[in-house]
């Protein structure tokens, strides 16, 4: 979901209401909100965890239902989830020892076929904060100022970062 | 290329324990059975048979349908007290609310068979006094040794 689809979502489909009663301790609302957010969290986690991100979103969407009385505005929800679940998916793959990149002799060749395996296969030689940059400005198509105040960085470092990121990924995709 | 990146799946026993961490005053028991998921849920999914046999002291279920994956159930137990549940089944995940009781159940594929989760709970702290019917649910108040007796004979049975 990106983040338009998200926010119509919260328009359309009686979220607020929804994030107020889980809010209000109903765990039937906690249940249902469970399955709208689960397939975000999964996006936003697979690509930065990869391997590890079912541990990853399960991590995430414990911290988000363990705190989500915290949560203010209920249509800001899925901007609130999705700082929550970039942490914890860079933090999951840090843990998991994946921060230094592989052996580049290891990248696949590209073949379409494999499309989706190989882009995983790319992805998996990048270091997490590499994989975020790229899941919030090319997956979640968010602006500069928005990915540096998420990640705690400045507008200058997310924009190298990005620019390392998007060499990095072109040049694994290519080899 | 968007629709190639790599997506995590939040299975329905992820989701059980998402449940249990977030709510306070809720247990999670998870046990290995050796069928195979479908039939684990063939057996658990028959609520009105098979939650009086998982929750000691539950006697009595009775359940009504609802629309989609909603139904509603009836608990009575021994000494007559009553409860009644809201619940969202669907293959693999169950849970169900009363008044001040929660349950969940979830069933996912293993290598042995099927991993099987049971969450039990207590809705507002502090009422643990005051409702005769707390001290019903929980992995403690469930016996969940019979499931693999159930599943068995269900297997047999087909």
């Amino acid at each position: 979901m990106s983040l338009i689809d998200a926010a119509e979502h919260a328009a359309t489909a009686g979220l607020p209401d929804l994030v107020r009663a889980a809010q209000a301790g109903d765990s039937m609302a906690m249940a249902e909100l469970l399955d709208v957010v689960a397939p975000y969290v999964g996006r936003l986690c697979g690509p930065i965890a990869l391997d590890d991100g079912a541990d990853a979103a399960q991590e995430a969407l414990i911290t988000i239902f363990t705190q989500i009385r915290q949560l203010r505005d209920p249509a800001a929800l899925f901007g609130w989830v999705r700082v929550i679940a970039i942490r914890e998916a860079v933090r999951v793959a840090r843990k998991a020892r994946r921060a230094t990149p592989a052996d580049l002799q290891d990248v696949p060749a590209r073949g379409d076929p494999q499309l989706a395996a190989d882009v995983r296969d790319v992805l998996g030689r990048l270091a997490p904060h590499h994989r975020a940059i790229l899941v919030l400005r090319d997956l979640e198509g968010l602006d500069e100022q928005t990915v540096s105040d998420m990640l705690a960085v400045s507008t200058g470092t997310a924009k190298s970062r990005l620019h390392r990121a998007r060499r990095r990924f072109k040049e694994e995709w290519e080899r | 290329m968007n629709q190639n990146w790599p997506v995590a799946d939040l299975d329905p026993l992820r989701r059980l324990r998402v449940m249990a961490a977030a709510i306070p005053g809720t247990d999670l028991a998870e046990l290995t059975i050796d069928a195979p998921p479908e039939a684990v849920w063939q057996v658990v999914s028959n609520l009105r048979v098979e939650m009086p046999r998982l929750v000691r002291d539950f006697r009595t279920v009775t359940v009504t349908p609802g629309s989609g994956d909603r139904l509603v159930m009836h608990a009575r137990g021994y000494l007559g007290q009553r409860a009644r549940f809201d619940v969202v089944i669907r293959p693999g995940w169950c849970w169900m609310q009363s008044r001040f009781l929660l349950c969940g159940m979830a069933a996912v594929p293993d290598p042995s068979g099927t991993r099987f989760g049971f969450l039990g709970g207590i809705r507002a702290p502090g009422v643990t006094l005051l409702h005769p019917l707390l001290h019903l649910i929980g992995p403690a108040a469930v016996r969940l040794d019979r499931l693999e007796t159930d599943v068995q004979q269900h297997l047999r049975q087909q």
